[in-house]
Order: C-alpha cells, then sequence, then structure tokens
C-alpha cells in the first residue's frame, strides 16, 4: 500500500496552492460582500486548464483524473468556499454529465470548449417539488420531429445564470417515472426561450451564482439527447454520484482551513496570561478537529484512487459526501468558539467560513439522502432491497 | 610651538611613499559618483587597512573615471599606501570592458592578495568577471570580515535569506580573493587630511563596452506583481496624504503598491493589495507604512517582514510596537524629503 | 534562438525558523522552491519565445533551455520549468563537492562545458541573486568564461534581430546623471549575451497543466523535452573543486523594533534612505 501521491499530483497541489494563494484569496471576502461571482478567477482558472482538470487530454482536459480534481477542490475551498462551489459546478457535475453519457461527437462539441474554460456549464435538476425527490421533476420535453421542446421552471441552480452549456433533465414520458420517463438534454443558453429568472439570496457561499432557469419551450436538437431516451434518471444519478467525492475534497478544504485560523489564533491570542494555546479545552478541540481532518483526508484520496483505477465507488462517494460536510461544518463551529467574539464579527472571515459551510449537508444530496444511499448499499450487499 | 609649525611638522610626517614594488597588497577599487569618491570606497580603505595591519601588507586604491586624478588625495586621506589612477576619457561613465582591461592588466602585473570592491552596479558587475577571469575567489555583499592569519585568508560573512542569518566564507587557496562589501556595512575610516602621496597614473588602452546605454527607459513602469511575491511593499493608509507620493516611493525602492483597508476604502489600491490578515499576507524584504495606524489585523499580516519602516503622526499608533524605523511625523512632510534623499 | 535559463532551488524559507539568540536555523517544513530571481529569468524567457511566436518580431524559433544552477538531488525545477513553457531542459546528474552550497566558479566550468555540448546559445537568463547564498557571482562568471558581454539586475528584458535590450534601475555611474530620482535606463548589447534577472519584478506566469501532469508522469511532447547528461561527460570532476570554503553561520543581534528617528523632515528622511538603500539592496 503506497499512501503517497505521485509526483505529478505533488506539482500539481503546489501549483493550485499558488494560485489559490495569489488570485482566490484576496478576493474571497470581497466576492461574499457584494455577492458577485469571480469572474476573473474564472478565467485564470481556465487558461492554465485547472477548469478541465479531470478531463483525459483528448477533450482538452488535464488528465489528472478524480485525484487532481479533489486536489483542486480542497486547495480551492481552503480560500475561498465560493470558488470551489462555481468552479465544482463546472467541472464535478456540469461537464462531468457530458462526459460520462455524452457521444463522441457531444464531447468534441460541448466538453472540449468547457474543458478548456472557454465556457462555462451547468447542471440542472432541481424543481420547487422536487429536492431530495428528484424523480419528481415536472419539466417537459416533447418530441416534435427531429427536435424536442422544453418547458419547465427549475430552482436553486448553480452557475446557470452564466453557463453556456447547461444539462437539463426533463420528464419525456410521464407515464413511466423515474425508469425510462426521464431524459437528458444538453441545452445551450442562447437557445431561444432559455431565461434566468430569480437569483437566490443565499445564506453563503454568496461568490456563487444560484438562480431560477426558465425552459420557456427551448426547442433541441435531438442531437442533444445526452445519453439515451428515457435513461436520463440514471445517468443523472452517476453524475451526482461521482460530484460528491469532490464535496467532501471541498469539506476537507474548508475544514484545513479552520484548522490552521484556529491554531494561529490559539498561538496569538493570550487570556489570563497565556496563549490560548496552553488552555486543554482549546488544545482538545485542536486535536479533534484535526484527527477528523486526518480521517477525512485519507477517506477523499482513497475514493479518488478507487475512481481512478475503475473501482465501484457509489457507496463510499456518498460516504465521503456526508462525513466531509459534517467534518467541515463541526470544524468551522469549532473554530469561531475558538475565536470567540472575534471569530462572530463580519469583520473576520471565520463567519464567513460558517456560512458557506452550512450548505454542505444539504446540497448535492442531502445527508439524509447520502444515509439512505449508503444503507440501500450495505443491505443491497447482504440481500435485501430497501424500499424507499 | 604654534599651530602652523604643528601643522608642517604633521604634513611633513604624512608624506607618503610607497615601498618598492614587489606585488601583493589589499586592493581597493573605487567607486567614484558625482565627481567624489563613494562613501562605501572609504569604508573599504577602512576595512583593508585592517587587514593589511594585520597581514603585514600594503593598502592600494585604485581610481577609474575622466578627471579623477586629484581624488587620489582622498584615498590617501582614508588610509591608502599607493593609490593607482586610470584618467582616460573612455573610463568617463562606467562600462565594462574598459574597467575590465585597466583592472586586470594592473591585476596581473601587481598580483595583489585581496582585492575590495563596493557591492554597487559597478562592483557587482566588474567583481565576478575579474574573479573569473583571473581565477580567484569571490564572496559578494560582505558585512563583516576577520582574518585567519595562518593562511592569509579573509572571511568574509554575508546575509543570506534577507538577512535572517549570515553565512561566512572564505577563499583558502585561490588568488586573488575578492570581495564586494555592503555599502554602510562597515565604518567610515579616519580621515587623516594631512595625510597626501603621489598617485602612479596607468597606461588606459580604450576597449569598446560591449553594453551601449540607449537612454532613460521614460515609459518604464515595473510590472504589477502579487504582493506574496514582492521583495518591497510601500503601502497606505488613510493619513499617507497624496497617494501619488506613495507611488512614486515605490517606483522610487522598485517596489509594489499596497495598503490597508483605509486605502481601499478611499478607492486608492484594489482588493488584491490589501495588506490584512484577512486579505493579503505578506512577507517581503522591505515594508514601508505610510500613513497606516498599523490595527491587529494589518500587523499581523506584516508578522514577517524583514525590515518595517513606519511612518504616522499619532505617537500612540500601534504601528510602531513592530515597526524597525519609527518616524512620528506627517507622511506629507516626510515623503517629499525621502524621495529627496533617495534620489 | 536559443534561450537558456539558469534555474536552482532554495528551501523555502518559510518553513525555516532562525533562532539567533540560540544560533540554531530550525528547518521546520522541508520543502524546495525554485529561487525566485530564478523564476524572473524563466519567465523574461518565456515572454521572449511568446513575442517571437505572436509575430512581433520576424519570425524566429526561440528554443527556451534549462539548465541547472548547481547540483540538484532530484530534476524537479527542471520539470517545473517544461511545465511552465521551456522546450528543453537537462538534468546534470554526476557527485559536485558541498552539495547543496554550490560554488559559482565549480558550476561555471560545467555550465559552459553545458552551453558548448548544446551547440551554443544567444541568450543566457539567470537570476541576480540567489537567496540561500546571497551571491550574484554565477552569471557574470559565466559571461566571463564565455566571452560575452553580460547586464547585471535585469527588470525587463526582450531579444530579436541579433540584439538584447533589458532596462536596469539607472544609477549616477551609468548616465552620469547628478540625481533626480531613481529612473530606469534601456541598455543593448549584441547577441550572444548573458542577462541577470532582479526577483519580484515580473509576474510569473502558472504551469499549464496538461503539460505539468505529463512532464511529471513523463509522457508526451513535453516529457520529452527532459534530457539527463551526466556532469563527468562534460568536464574533468577533479578540477570541480570548489573555490570557497563555509566558514560558519552568524547570527544578526536580537532584532530592535520601535526606534524612534528624530529630526527635521530632512534629518528624518537621510537616516530612513540609507537604511532603505541598505535593505532593499539590489
Amino acid at each position: 500500500m503506497d499512501f503517497t501521491f505521485s509526483s505529478e499530483h505533488v506539482a500539481l497541489r503546489r501549483m493550485i496552492r499558488e494560485f489559490a494563494e495569489t488570485e482566490v484569496a484576496p478576493l474571497a471576502a470581497e466576492i461574499d460582500r457584494e455577492g458577485r461571482v469571480p469572474f476573473e478567477t474564472l478565467k485564470k482558472l481556465g487558461e492554465i486548464g485547472l477548469l478541465g482538470v479531470c478531463f483525459p487530454q483528448k477533450y482538452g482536459g488535464m488528465g489528472a483524473g478524480e485525484t487532481g480534481y479533489c486536489i483542486l477542490m480542497e486547495e480551492l475551498a481552503r480560500v475561498c468556499t465560493s470558488t470551489s462551489t462555481n468552479v465544482g459546478a463546472h467541472i464535478g457535475i456540469g461537464a462531468m454529465s457530458i462526459y460520462l453519457d455524452g457521444t463522441e461527437e457531444q464531447k468534441q462539441k460541448y466538453l472540449v470548449p468547457l474543458a478548456r474554460g472557454e465556457k462555462f456549464a451547468a447542471f440542472v435538476l432541481t424543481e420547487a417539488d422536487a429536492g431530495s425527490d428528484a424523480a419528481a421533476i415536472r419539466t417537459r420535453a416533447v418530441r416534435e420531429g427531429d427536435s424536442w421542446i422544453i418547458d419547465g421552471t427549475k430552482t436553486f441552480n448553480t452557475n446557470g445564470s452564466f453557463a453556456d452549456i447547461v444539462t437539463v433533465l426533463a420528464v419525456t414520458d410521464p407515464t413511466l417515472g423515474a425508469r425510462g420517463g426521464i431524459t437528458a438534454f444538453i441545452v445551450e443558453s442562447n437557445m431561444p426561450g432559455f431565461k434566468v429568472g430569480t437569483h437566490e439570496n443565499k445564506m453563503g457561499i454568496r461568490g456563487s451564482s444560484t438562480a431560477e432557469l426558465i425552459f420557456d419551450g427551448v426547442r433541441v436538437s435531438h442531437e442533444n439527447v445526452l445519453g439515451k431516451v428515457g435513461e436520463g434518471f440514471v445517468s443523472f444519478m452517476k453524475t451526482l454520484d461521482l460530484g460528491r467525492l469532490t464535496l467532501g475534497a471541498a469539506g476537507l478544504g474548508g475544514a484545513q482551513a479552520a484548522l490552521d485560523w484556529s491554531i494561529r489564533w490559539a498561538k496569538t491570542r493570550k487570556q489570563f496570561g497565556q496563549e490560548l494555546a496552553h488552555k486543554q479545552s482549546v488544545q482538545w478541540m485542536i486535536a479533534n478537529m484535526a484527527m477528523e481532518i486526518e480521517a477525512l483526508r485519507s477517506l477523499v484520496y482513497r475514493v479518488a484512487w478507487m475512481v481512478d483505477t475503475g473501482q465501484p465507488f457509489t457507496q463510499l462517494a456518498a460516504m465521503v459526501k456526508l462525513y466531509g460536510s459534517e467534518v467541515g461544518s463541526r470544524a468551522i463551529d469549532t473554530a469561531l468558539q475558538i475565536h470567540g467574539g472575534l471569530g462572530y464579527s463580519r469583520d473576520f472571515p471565520i463567519e464567513r467560513g460558517f456560512r458557506d459551510a452550512r450548505i454542505s449537508e444539504i446540497f448535492e444530496g442531502t445527508n439524509e439522502i447520502q444515509r439512505i444511499v449508503i444503507a440501500s448499499n450495505i443491505f443491497r450487499q447482504h440481500g435485501v432491497r430497501i424500499r424507499p | 610651538m604654534d599651530a602652523s609649525y604643528l601643522d608642517l611638522l604633521m604634513a611633513q610626517q604624512e608624506e607618503v611613499t610607497e615601498a618598492a614594488g614587489g606585488g601583493g597588497g589589499i586592493w581597493v577599487v573605487a567607486d567614484v559618483v558625482n565627481g567624489t569618491v563613494a562613501p562605501v570606497t572609504l569604508e573599504a580603505i577602512g576595512a583593508a587597512r585592517t587587514l593589511a595591519d594585520s597581514l603585514g601588507a600594503y593598502v592600494y586604491g585604485v581610481l577609474l573615471g575622466e578627471g579623477v586624478t586629484d581624488l587620489a588625495q582622498t584615498l590617501y586621506q582614508a588610509g591608502a599606501d599607493g593609490v593607482r589612477v586610470a584618467d582616460h576619457s573612455s573610463l568617463a561613465q562606467f562600462a565594462l570592458e574598459p574597467y575590465l582591461k585597466v583592472l586586470s592588466d594592473l591585476i596581473e602585473a601587481e598580483q595583489p592578495e585581496v582585492v575590495i570592491f563596493g557591492a554597487t552596479a559597478q562592483g557587482q558587475g566588474l567583481a565576478p568577471r575579474l574573479a573569473q577571469h583571473t581565477g580567484g575567489g569571490l564572496i559578494e555583499h560582505v558585512t563583516a570580515v576577520s582574518l585567519d592569519e595562518a593562511t592569509r585568508t579573509v572571511q568574509g560573512a554575508f546575509p543570506i535569506y534577507g538577512g535572517e542569518y549570515f553565512e561566512i566564507a572564505a577563499c583558502p587557496e585561490a588568488r586573488p580573493q575578492f570581495l564586494t562589501i555592503e555599502p554602510g556595512a562597515f565604518s567610515a575610516p579616519f580621515i587623516d587630511s594631512y595625510r597626501k602621496g603621489e598617485p602612479t597614473p596607468l597606461e588606459v588602452e580604450p576597449a569598446e563596452p560591449a553594453v551601449r546605454v540607449l537612454g532613460p527607459a521614460e515609459d518604464f513602469e515595473p510590472s504589477p506583481v502579487p504582493l506574496v511575491q514582492a521583495p518591497v511593499i510601500v503601502a497606505a493608509g488613510r493619513q499617507a496624504g497624496d497617494f501619488e507620493m506613495v507611488k512614486r516611493l515605490a517606483l522610487a525602492l522598485g517596489g509594489q503598491v499596497a495598503g490597508d483597508r483605509g486605502a481601499r476604502d478611499a478607492g486608492w489600491i484594489g482588493p488584491e493589495q490589501i495588506v490584512d490578515v484577512r486579505g493579503v499576507t505578506v512577507a517581503p524584504e522591505v515594508y514601508v507604512a505610510v500613513g497606516i495606524r498599523g490595527d491587529t489585523f494589518h500587523n499581523a499580516a506584516i508578522e514577517e517582514a524583514k525590515f518595517i519602516v513606519a511612518i504616522h503622526p499619532d505617537p500612540d499608533a500601534p504601528i510602531f510596537e513592530i515597526a524597525d524605523l519609527c518616524l512620528e511625523a506627517d507622511p506629507a512632510e516626510v515623503l517629499p524629503a525621502l524621495l529627496e534623499a533617495l534620489a | 534562438m536559443r534561450v537558456i535559463v539558469i534555474l536552482g532551488r532554495v528551501l523555502d524559507p518559510s518553513g525555516i525558523v532562525v533562532k539567533g539568540k540560540a544560533g540554531r536555523i530550525f528547518v521546520n517544513r522541508e520543502e524546495y522552491v525554485l529561487q525566485p530571481a530564478d523564476r524572473c529569468a524563466l519567465e523574461a524567457a518565456l515572454r521572449i519565445k511568446d513575442a517571437a511566436l505572436a509575430g512581433l518580431r520576424p519570425s524566429q524559433d526561440v528554443e527556451v533551455v534549462a539548465l541547472p544552477r548547481g547540483p540538484l538531488p532530484d530534476d524537479d525545477v527542471l520539470r517545473q520549468a517544461l511545465a511552465t513553457g521551456a522546450d528543453r531542459a537537462v538534468y546534470l546528474v554526476g557527485q559536485v563537492a558541498n552539495l547543496p552550497y554550490t560554488d559559482d566558479a565549480a558550476a561555471v566550468r560545467v555550465l559552459a562545458a553545458a552551453v558548448e555540448r548544446l551547440g551554443g546559445a544567444d541568450l543566457i537568463l539567470a537570476g541576480a541573486t540567489t537567496m540561500d547564498t546571497g551571491q550574484g557571482q554565477l552569471g557574470p562568471r559565466l559571461a566571463e568564461a564565455l566571452g560575452w558581454p553580460q547586464v547585471v539586475g535585469a527588470w525587463h528584458v526582450a531579444a530579436a534581430d541579433g540584439r538584447v535590450q533589458a532596462v536596469c534601475q539607472s544609477s549616477p555611474l551609468l548616465v552620469g546623471e547628478e540625481g533626480g530620482g531613481t529612473s530606469y535606463v534601456t541598455v543593448e548589447a549584441d547577441l550572444p549575451a548573458v542577462v541577470t534577472v532582479l526577483p519580484g519584478v515580473l509576474k510569473l506566469r502558472y504551469p499549464d497543466g496538461a503539460r505539468l501532469i505529463n512532464v511529471y508522469r513523463g509522457v508526451g511532447e513535453v516529457a520529452e523535452g527532459l534530457e539527463q547528461w551526466d556532469v563527468a561527460d562534460l568536464v574533468d570532476m577533479e578540477s570541480l573543486k570548489p573555490l570557497l570554503e563555509r566558514r560558519g553561520q552568524d547570527f544578526p543581534p536580537e532584532r530592535e523594533r520601535g526606534v524612534r528617528i528624530d529630526g527635521t523632515p530632512e534629518e528624518m528622511a537621510r537616516v530612513v534612505a540609507d537604511a532603505l538603500r541598505q535593505h532593499v539592496g539590489r
């Protein structure tokens, strides 16, 4: 068992860390305060190929695999969770859905510019009445000769407001439900009928865009069906499975940042004549944080390795997302406690980290869903099919 | 005895006569700036004197330029036993090849033990090339010397990692030993105004400089570099006054402009230029805080700076607790004078 | 046009703690980075290549070749150079005494021979100073060994049409000015020449992601640019004995903070200017 990172991943991390500290960190507070997406950062990431980090080089990507992608998410989230969210939605679910299910033509046409950072992607699933219950979507796609007409409203969509290419799930046969009745489509945002609705006013990750998307008679060619007609739900779930892993990596980055801040504060802050580092209660908090981060780190990169070596990962990916989001939340909560009143101040980054971390237990499949996924997998291995 | 007789006595005693040839010696190559001998040259002669006294050797100065012959007396007054002068129109401005020619011929003829330069543009250009040409060893940016008398080797200490600590090196065998010394690191020697001597003129064969000075780079401005990579940072705070002056100071020092939150609010700088633990944490060699009061967030972000200068009118400004040099003054008054002094 | 860049590595200073009082240096984190000045030299070389490619100059194929500044235990620095855009990099292997302290005189012997084996070059760029040796003599020594003109301490470099132009900080020595503020001066030399570049003067580019992955995996065109030569094939190893010897360390006195400067603005300015000149020391 070799637990070391390969030299290309070490070099990749070094480069991303420098990028994160030089280009991303200085903007973090400002984009949160102003609620804007840092397009200048996304452009720079695209220029050096990071927006295609996990895709093969023949599709314009970097070829660094899931491990490389987890490193990217970790290092970005360490300085700015909003940025890692923008990137994650683009790579991990947006472009990824085309990579996993697209035809060769679709990959050349859509994946290549996405991997090169020339265009942005979004993954469009959630609706007002279909959150965890993803199969309850009502957006309709009706066949008309060689095209499909898509009508419906999607909510809580990340990147949708500025993406060029979106992959969207719509009902093609209302009688069939999730198995056979739902299809995925690739839609270009400049197609007539595609509109951006209201923007969400979020608690955290305010440097990312979450918006309502309206499909008003959007006509797409049959060539834009992603995967097979009727198999959209299954393919989207596959994409979400993979996306979970990198969300765990982002949680790891956030937790690491919380730990770094806490250590720094414990070294500096003096009360009762001693730095906080000498107080046992603080020591225990730091020790627990560090332990959970180590455990999470091992889990994240082990699962990344499993993905990269073609092993089954669904159950473990769900564990990574679940554990990563909880570790991240616990870490920043502890960091807030350690920083005391200063942590509560909006002038200090801890409260931003706190607001940013909370969503990770909710989006990309709530932690409750993750637990169901894990338990279903476990019981199925023991011959029991869980009835939802 | 009246004073004038005393003067006469002193003057007669201080006429320096050079020992006949013989080679060896501690040589100092002079920097001439604006028609005078640069302070670093005098410091070098002082250092050379100390070495020479222990080694039982002589100190020689070398002057290159045009119309510099009279400057030889300054070198004698600082303690040189002998001075060679290369006074020629082709040496009026420092240029590598003409100066190299004179010096390499001289070194070949005189076989010095040690040759000292100031760590100036001239010294940094000449010393390595001469060392390479003669097969000698070179230690640059020396701030202190000691002598290994047994092997007649000079040990030089020089700063590394931006002055975090000093390495000591020596060149035990190769000769000559070359050194470039940091201006201001050695103390100025006693100037004996009665000491004088007769410099030896050198034959100068004009050589063509290989590098042509085209002229001032009028529009050149150093490119904006991320603060974390900048060795020199000049930062402005609310009390900085005229921000243009701050920019000019940065230009003069070859540094990057930054500021605290106040400067950002004033619209002087962008978000990536805010020096603050919540913004950018920096570790430059030099940090000049102009009109920055210095709250915890700012001061924590410059903890690792090697050298901090702070200018602020309020004597209780927290920045003064961490700055190396503190100026309790209005930046509007100090900056113009500072720019003048740096020129 | 062949542009050679000399690259060295240094211990990341943020991983080092110096306790002057105890006279000890603690290396908390042993990580190596490219010498900052050498990174600027590489950036300058790549900008020359970009300018040629952009057709801003009559088409001239610019080949950027990276050579090591001294003995390296691995080729990481060279792979970084290739990932960032260099065309070739040569890893020189062989035993040289006093690793990691490189005597520049010995390094120059090796480099001069390497340049010859490459078939010469038009321009050599190197960092003007190295963090861990505090010396800037490698570039000029190499220039002397090759018999080429040198420019020391450049802020900006451009090369084409058989000439190199650099911007340096002017000094009265150079242009005979009588003060008037620090300014910059453009100098020019015919190629071939050696130019040393200051640290922190150019915004550094990031490596290209795909090139990075490929060069570390050893695949693709970029990995083919990495060569390995034996120093023993270039020079007689016996002759590589360094001229300089390390004789120990010294620690500066405890940093004195809060030193107040008094006087008129002119007097204060003079003290500060002297101190700044010493510390900025480029």
